[in-house]
């Protein structure tokens, strides 16, 4: 928590560190809903490298105490793909990893969608999209009345751009000039029923969020290089509301799974979980 | 699984009467069986449209988007706006088809529902999936349990809640044939199918699915199966149960239920979905005023109310969710036994 004493490592070697533990997080991500046989493996897998890099770089928190008061706060408003999440959680010690395997299951902290109330580490109760973006504005507000120094971060779908509300949302971050918030958008151009400029354009998201009022930036989703150094940029940032636009693809790291519309919310079977471990873990080495 | 003798009122007819009842399992869920019939009726009438908020691949409202694109209006994941939207395109009486999930449609977008659709009698059909429980895996945000209270309060509305294939693309035809608002609640898993294509389904109109003369056990959608559970469970222990499929919530049948509660003297409603402001209060209410009290002797009518008691569900396997909060064949089961023995209701 800033206090330990210990050399930085290089950012070379952060980045290594990063992908190396991205791989682990998707390799997790496709055993747990093959294991419940029901979740998200597409907007978890294309989210892993963002995810990784904030929960094992940029993040303040303390999985020993949840609820620490100056944390910095992170909200999956996509939260379909809570996998992502809860495995990142998990290996940072929020909880034991082998709970992974009770995913949507009776009576589990791992519920279908993100429960603040079960979860540790959860800040926010998401499933319903657009909603947990405009929760996060009001995260970042109580920040800024307490005067704390804590950043709230926010993960979107790109299809989640569609919703009303989180225009409502980026307009409010500009007028209360929320140099608190920072968004991230996992711009995989797919969401449910098909790829996002057909089903309903959204971009040009940049200059849509800079009208806004919002810094912005648009980077590779899975250049960890990129990713570190904007998260890195946006954890410093003042003035402005932040986002980041990552350009990804859904499903990354596993190839029959990429850009493929069909595994939005479909779990593995056997035979493909076993081919997306050896992807997985050939990625690995 | 046989379920004993099978009566059919539901409004004016009684057709093909049936010795027994064979619950038949089924791989098409409610969704997709009122998503199918919307595409024959695409044929029938070329002048209705669908608006979908990017589920059409879950409501399965894509196999009319693929039939006609040109009627088929995909609008991003914004539930308010599509509501919205669909109410413009109905302003001069076209009928659309509004499709998604209960929750989306029927809170984010409510008020949209009362003061635009229903204030102004528009011709729009709400195709609701993932009602009650049966999205029981997905968790509480996906999981309509207030839908049936939203929809039925508002002036106007209609509300049917099919259980099987046959009823689900029964509701379609009812809903596209009835003036004004309708909402349809639709479930996210395959269960069973009871009916068959002959039989017939009316507005306001429900079926005994199975006769009995001890308790009248009344439900809608999936629950319907669990009361026929029950009344099997039941009837080894000498309590001869009668299960009606009130498939039609608002308006819901009043001469059928009146007639078997007279006749039983026990009602038993048990919904997927919250007791508060469900089928059992509006039955309960309308019991209250219209039972013949003074002429049913010495213990004139029992009464009990199945579904969520003030508390949201959780994710996991449909039977173990729908059996920790109290509404699975068992747990009508056994509210029957308790209804039936205790002296103080
Ligand atoms: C308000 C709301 N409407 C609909 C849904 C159903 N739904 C879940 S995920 C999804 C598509 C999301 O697409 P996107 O935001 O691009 O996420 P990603 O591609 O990262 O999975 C939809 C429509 C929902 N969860 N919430
Ligand atoms: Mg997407």
């Amino acid at each position: 928590m800033g206090t330990m004493v210990h050399t930085e490592p290089s950012l070379d070697e952060r980045v290594a560190f990063l992908k190396k533990q991205a791989q682990q997080v998707r390799l997790h991500i496709v055993k747990m809903i093959h294991k419940a046989q029901s979740g998200h493996p597409g907007g978890s897998l294309s989210a892993a490298d963002i995810m990784t890099a904030l929960y094992f770089d940029i993040l303040n928190v303390d999985p020993k105490n949840p609820k620490w008061p100056d944390r910095d706060r992170f909200v999956l408003s996509k939260g379909h793909a809570c996998p992502v999440w809860y495995v990142c959680l998990a290996l940072k010690g929020f909880f034991p990893v082998e709970e992974l395997d009770t995913l949507r299951q009776f009576e589990s902290r791992l519920q279908g969608h993100p429960v603040s109330t079960k979860t540790p580490g959860v800040d926010a109760t998401t499933g319903s999209l657009g909603i947990g973006f405009a929760q996060a504005i009001g995260m970042a507000l109580e920040g800024k009345w307490l005067k704390k120094s804590y950043k709230v971060y926010a993960l979107l779908g790109d299809g989640e751009m569609q919703e009303g509300v989180v225009w409502e949302a980026a307009a409010s971050a500009n007028k209360y000039k929320l140099d608190n918030l920072v968004a991230i958008i996992d711009n995989n151009n797919l969401q449910n029923d098909g790829f996002t400029d057909r089903i309903m354009p959204i971009e040009p998201l940049d200059k849509k969020f800079e009208a806004f009022g919002w810094t912005t930036r648009r980077i590779d989703g899975h250049n960890m290089e990129q990713v570190l150094s904007t998260l890195r940029e946006a954890k410093v940032h003042r003035g402005t509301p932040f986002c980041i636009i990552a350009q990804t693809v859904k499903g990354k790291g596993v190839s029959f799974m990429e850009n493929v519309r069909g595994w939005h919310g479909k779990p593995p079977s056997d035979q493909e979980l076993a081919q997306a471990i050896k992807e997985i873990e050939g990625g690995l080495k | 699984m046989s379920v004993g003798n099978m009566k059919r009122t539901g409004g004016t007819e009684m057709i093909n009467p049936k010795e027994k009842i064979q619950l038949r399992k089924t791989d098409s869920p409610t969704r997709k069986s009122f998503s199918e019939r919307m595409v024959e009726y695409g044929q029938i009438d070329k002048e209705f449209v669908v608006f979908e908020s990017d589920i059409g691949y879950s409501t399965y409202s894509y196999l009319f988007g693929d039939k006609y694109p040109d009627r088929y209006f995909n609008m991003g994941i914004a539930e308010l706006g599509t509501m919205a939207a669909a109410a413009g395109m109905a302003a001069d009486g076209r009928t659309v088809i509004v499709s998604g999930y209960g929750v989306f449609l029927t809170m984010r977008a409510v008020e949209v529902v009362r003061s635009f659709i229903c204030y102004p009698h528009l011709n729009v059909k709400i195709l609701s999936s993932h009602g009650g429980l049966t999205a029981a895996i997905d968790g509480v945000t996906h999981q309509a349990t207030e839908d049936i209270a939203y929809m039925s309060t508002l002036p106007d509305m209609k509300v049917l809640a099919p259980c099987d294939t046959y009823s689900a693309r029964a509701a379609f035809d009812i809903a596209v044939k009835t003036p004004g608002p309708v909402f349809t609640r639709l479930m996210r898993d395959p269960l069973w199918d009871i009916y068959t294509e002959k039989d017939t389904f009316v507005l306001g109109g429900s079926h005994v699915v199975r006769e009995g003369k001890d308790i009248t056990l009344v439900s809608y959608g999936d629950i319907v199966f669990q009361a026929l559970e029950a009344a099997e469970v039941l009837a080894k222990e000498g309590i001869d149960a009668e299960v009606i499929d009130m498939y039609s919530v608002k308006p819901f049948d009043k001469d059928t239920l009146l007639e078997s509660a007279r006749r039983t003297k026990a009602v038993l409603v048990a919904e997927n979905h919250q007791k508060r402001n469900g089928l059992g209060y509006e039955i309960g209410t309308f019991l209250l005023k219209n039972y013949p009290w003074e002429k049913m002797g010495q213990k004139p009518l029992k009464f009990d109310h199945l579904g969520l008691e003030d508390t949201f569900g959780e994710s996991g396997n449909y039977f173990k969710v729908i059996d920790k909060y109290g509404i699975s064949g068992r747990a009508i089961a056994e509210a029957a036994r308790r209804l039936l023995k205790g002296s103080d209701r």
